[in-house]
Parts: structure tokens; sequence; C-alpha cells
């Protein structure tokens, strides 16, 4: 190998900023399309396709989408998964918020330590946390041990697995602290100064908490509602692991029984398109919440805010 | 002070684990006073004013409002308020309803609120900018709604940390005019926290000068230009010349001082004994150049070499260097420099000099 004076590879691509740019540009760009939209596309194509006698046939149709909206099944599975979702929301929420406010202004002394201990459950597999639920509640788990030994009970609980509060409470403990995450980080932005501020104006802690940490914290929190929610709702490990007969039809699990059991690929994809687009719909919508809450313009050192949360979520959430 | 203190400190000790932020500091403020805490960091203003406003709790002493202690009220129970050095404005709420926190949170009726906002906002001149949120507003619009915060409170104390710190220089100037004359047309007593000496010495009828968590000395800004106490408060507050020696001979309030081969007279308030080492502090515009006269008597005089003259407008800096390299600096008429490299006579009437020690 000589050192010549003849451009290399690097030199060629710095004076060609444009050909450089769509480099750099096409490895993230291709992946998301092969991964992302072509696979979007394919459903959507899909999903006005014809079932006939079994096998799939390439002419279009609404029949499907018909079908959907023309039984109570669908719809209401997808409302109860909504309801669901939307009760995991609530309750990572009551766990979320107190934790993080505690975490952001109460604990002084390991910090850190302290919140990677509400994110480490994340690195465990999805489907762990899911099984330990099995064994926590399950006829011959944790839970109906402790209470037999305790002389509680003398039968085993049954409803405790394979009900929609085990999926409730599986989700909850799973997508808390995705909760947590943007809550904490829009208290930690705020700035000590006006709640000493408020403070100094007369206000009491709990009038400072309501009128001034409470609305600062509401893209944090709306932030991890759209996460928690969105997640929930698409679910499927944890209906299928610890659903009761009800419970075990939440949306995904429904989609995957057309797509598998019932070989209704049309369906099944019509089905995903419109819990696709319900979803997008939540995002957009927590999106422009979010915007209109983002007080004002960007001058001033003494009003920084906190960063956009949902912008953030809505990038990783799909 | 003839009547009593408005706001009392007493022994007042903040330590921050081994480290004595604010170390057994006694301080007396007149009501309607504007007194100036001025330090480098480090010397415990801040911790001082945020004792007093109630953010921190003293380690030890107390703090005393009209006499009554109030040294363990949480700042919302304080007739105290603060303008915040980085103005700590609440971005979710308008010009108004920020200015309006206060009274609201007393409960303060609807009408004379909305009366007192539109007072206050028209002290600071921002009636136009009420609706707008705290970020479409510049830092120095930004600053007055803050004041304007803290002053529709009509508090008895208004504390000032650092307040014009955010500024730029022309800003700040028009600033530091406008507070000191809203604070003697209020009669509200002010206590300000503040880093710049001439911010200090513009504004303060007292100033006490902080020091590791103690006083270095308090007096009014001529108190401190004119008489400080020791060279520490001598080389911060202005600029001097301060000329290192032994004390030769201390006779009253006149104290000799040998500064290499020669000797130097200027007065000192504390007695200073023979052999002790001590400084002698010049301000560089009570110098004057002698051509080749003696001295009148009661003059000091030193002579050296001209190394360097700057011209400043107004003045020209003369570097004169003593025998032994000590330098001298003299403000002259831009005229009567002499040329680089020139013998010249520096000399200046021996109460204008002060002698002090560490």
């Amino acid at each position: 190998m000589s050192l010549s004076n003849s451009p290399t590879l690097f030199d060629r691509l710095r004076s060609r900023p444009v050909l450089r740019t769509a480099l750099a540009a096409a490895l993230p760009v291709g992946f998301v399309t092969a991964l992302l939209f072509v696979p979007y596309a394919l459903l959507l194509v899909h999903s006005f396709w014809r079932l006939r006698n079994g096998t799939i046939t390439h002419e279009l149709t609404l029949e499907n989408y018909g079908r959907l909206f023309g039984t109570d099944l669908y719809p209401n599975t997808i409302l109860f998964s909504a309801g669901i979702a939307l009760r995991v929301t609530l309750l990572s929420l009551l766990l979320a918020y107190p934790l993080a406010y505690l975490l952001a202004f109460k604990v002084k002394r390991h910090k850190h330590l302290m919140y990677m201990a509400v994110i480490i459950p994340l690195w465990v597999s999805y489907l762990v946390r899911a099984y330990a639920w099995k064994i926590i509640l399950g006829q011959e788990g944790i839970l109906n041990g402790l209470l037999a030994s305790m002389g509680l009970i003398h039968e085993p609980l049954t409803f405790l697995l394979y009900s929609r509060w085990a999926v409730i409470l599986a989700l909850t403990h799973i997508y808390t602290p995705f909760t947590l995450m943007p809550i904490y980080a829009v208290l930690e932005a705020i700035p000590p100064g006006l709640k000493e501020a408020s403070q100094d104006l007369y206000a009491g802690r709990w009038q400072t908490f309501l009128r001034i940490i409470l609305p600062l914290s509401l893209p944090g929190v709306l932030a991890g509602s759209t996460f928690a929610f969105v997640l929930s709702m698409g679910d499927f490990l944890a209906p299928q692991l610890l659903g009761g007969n009800d419970s075990a039809l939440m949306v995904s699990n429904l989609v995957w029984s057309l797509f598998g059991v019932a070989y209704n690929w049309p369906l099944g994809a019509a089905v995903s398109v419109v819990v696709l687009l319900l979803t997008l719909f939540l995002l957009w919508l927590a999106n422009r919440v979010e915007t209109a809450m983002n007080y004002g313009g960007q001058r001033g050192s003494g009003a920084a805010g906190p960063p956009p949360p949902v912008a953030a979520a809505a990038k990783v959430v799909r | 002070m003839s009547s009593s203190p408005l706001l009392e400190l007493r022994d007042l000790t903040k330590r921050f684990g081994d480290f004595a932020a604010v170390d057994r500091l006694t301080l007396n403020v007149a009501s309607g006073e504007f007194l100036t805490l001025l330090g480098a960091s480090g010397s415990g203003k801040t911790t001082t004013l945020r004792m007093i406003a109630g953010f921190e709790v003293p380690t030890a002493g107390e703090i005393l409002m009209g006499g009554a202690p109030i040294t363990g009220l949480p700042p919302y129970k304080r007739d105290i308020n603060t303008v915040f050095q980085h103005y700590a404005l609440f971005p979710h709420m308008s010009v108004r309803q920020n200015v309006e926190y206060g009274l609201r949170m007393r409960g303060v009726p609807t009408g004379e609120r909305a009366s007192r906002v539109n007072d206050a906002l028209e002290m600071v001149q921002l009636t136009q900018l009420g609706a707008r949120s705290p970020r479409q507003l510049s830092g120095g619009q930004q600053q007055r709604v803050a004041l304007a915060r803290a002053l529709v409170n009509r508090p008895r104390v208004l504390l000032l940390d650092e307040p014009l710190g955010a500024l730029d220089l022309k800003l700040r100037k028009e600033m530091q005019l406008e507070l000191k004359h809203l604070q003697t047309g209020l009669g509200i007593t002010f206590v300000y926290v503040t880093h710049d000496q001439e911010e200090a010495l513009t504004m303060s009828d007292r100033i006490v000068l902080m020091r590791q968590g103690g006083v270095a000395q308090i007096g009014t800004p001529r108190d401190l230009y004119d008489r400080p106490i020791s060279r520490y408060v001598a080389d911060f507050i202005g600029e001097t010349n301060l000329l290192p020696g032994t004390v030769a001979e201390s006779r009253g309030s006149m104290v000799t001082l040998k500064v290499g081969d020669a000797l130097v007279r200027g007065l000192s308030d504390s007695a200073l004994a023979p052999g002790t080492e001590a400084w002698l502090t010049v301000r560089p515009e009570v110098i004057d150049l002698l051509d080749g006269s003696p001295p009148p008597a009661g003059w000091n005089a030193v002579s050296g070499t001209v190394v360097d003259t700057v011209y400043a407008g107004s003045t020209v800096r003369a570097h004169v260097e003593m025998p032994g390299g000590r330098r001298l600096v003299a403000n002259l008429a831009p005229g009567a420099a002499p040329p680089i490299g020139a013998e010249a006579t520096l000399s200046w009437q021996m109460e204008r000099g002060r002698c002090v020690a560490e």
C-alpha cells in the first residue's frame, strides 16, 4: 500500500455532499422501508383481497371491512382491548407518577441507582415477566401458597389466574416503567427555582404541586399514558398466557387466530389496519395536545421547559 | 442605626457537611434600607439570602423580623419576597397570572387583585404585555415581570439574588438606576446579592462585603472605598495600589510603613504594632506627578521609572516601577503623562492612603 496523491474514496465523497448524504441515509431508509413500510403495504393490500373457498384470490373487495363492522365481534374486541388498555394506563399512572415524583424531588442519594432499579426489569425478557405472573397467580402459585399458609384460605383461589385482572396486572407491571420514564424526565427538567418561587409567593406544598409541578409535568404524563395505552392495547402475550376465556380475546389474539387457525388473512389484515389507524390517530392526538401544552415560544433562559416527550415516544412506539 | 432594625441576623450559621458556608453572621438591616451582600463566589452571600427567604434552614443562629423570630418559618409564611437570579417565572402562566400568583395564594379578593396587578405592571412598564407568555419576553422584560411579581405583594423585605446578572451591560446599568429609584420610591427594604462591586457601590446604602462565610467589612459604599479595614477589602473594592511593607512607626492614627527603601505614611483605624507586616493602599486617582519640586508637607513621594502608559480616554494610566520592582499605577491627566522610560516621582496626600493588615 503506497501513499499516493490520487483521491481516495473519502476524498471523492467529501467533494460530493449530495452523494455523501444519500449514502449515509441509504441504510436507515432501506431498513425502515424493508421492515416497516413494505410489511404495512402488504397488510393494506391483503385487507382488500377476497378469500374464496379458503384461498386468497387477488380480487379487490371491501367485503372484509364489511364483515368487520357488520358483526359485533370485531368492534367489541377492539373496545374490550381499549378498556383493558385504559385500566392499565390508569394503574400505571397511579404507580409511576408518585414514584417519579419521589425519584425526581425527594431522593437525594443513589438517585441514579434507584432509577435503574425501576428500569432494569425492562432488560428481562417480556416472556419471563409474563410467566412470572403465572407462577405467582396460579393454583399452585406463590400467592395461593402464601394465603393458605397464613390460614386465610383453605382452597386455592382459582379466579386469580386466567382472568382479565391477571392480564391487567401483568400489563401494568410490564408497562409501568414506560410510563415512569417520560414523567421522570419531565419532572427532572423543571427548574428547582420554580418550586421555590411558588413557595416564596405564599403557596404551600400542596398548592405548589397542583399549580406548578402538576401542570408542568402533564406532557410527561401524556407521553407515559400514550406508551402504556398503545403498548397494552396491542399486547399479545399477556392475554395469551394469563387471560381467561373472555380476555384471551384481545385484538392481537384475534388477529393471530385469523391469520393462524382461521386462515383468513384478508380479514386479519383488515382488523390490523383498523387497529393501526386507531393507534396512529391516538399518537397524532397526543402529539397535538402536547404541542398545545408546549407553552409559548423558546425564548428566554428563565423559562426553560421540558423536552417534548410524546414526539420522542411516538417515534419509539411504532 | 437609631431605630430598631427590621431584619436581624444573629450568629447565623449554615454548614454543609464540614464546610461552613455562613459562619456566625450577625447583621442588622434597617427599615427602608438598600443593603447589599457583596462577595466572591463561595463567600456565603447567596446562602445567607436563602436563609432569610426560608429556602435553607440555618444550622445555628437566629433570624428576626420586626423583633419576632422567623428562623423556623417556611418561605410561604414569611413576609418576604424574592427576585430570583434566573427569574423563575412560571412558563405555563401568562405575565399577568405570574404577577397575580402571590395575591391569589393569599386570598386577596378578585377586584383588589386586578387593580394591584395593574399597578404593578404599570410600575415596571409592562402593561401592554400582560397576556404574553414569559417565554415571549426579552431578558430585561422577564426581569421586570419577576420584580412586579414580587413587589405586588408589598413585602416588608425584598430579596434580590443577582437579578441583573443575566442582562447585558447597557441594560444592566439602566436597570441599576431603575431599581434604585423604585426602592427609594416604595420605601421597601432591599437585600441585594451581587458579586459585582461596581453595582454594589452604585446602588447600596450599605454594603456587607462577605468573605468565607463571614463579614470582611460593613459600611457605606464610601466607607468601603475610602476606608477599607483590610488588604482584602481594599483589593476587592475598586482598583488600588497595594504596597507591602513593615510598620516602622505608629503614632495615633498615622502609620509609617517601610516599603523597600522608601518610607510612606497612611492612616489606619486599627493599631498596627511596629514590626508587623502591613500594606499601604492608595487609589490610582489620588496620585499626582511631581515636577521635580519637593513634595508638599503631608504628602508621600515615591520615585521610579515609567514602564507603561495606557490611554483611557479621560485619563492616562501611568505604570511606574519603583526600585525593587514594585509598581504603582497613577491616573493622570492626558497632557501630564510622562514618556515611557522617564524618571518620575509620584506623590499623594498621606491622609488619602491607608495602612491595612491582611
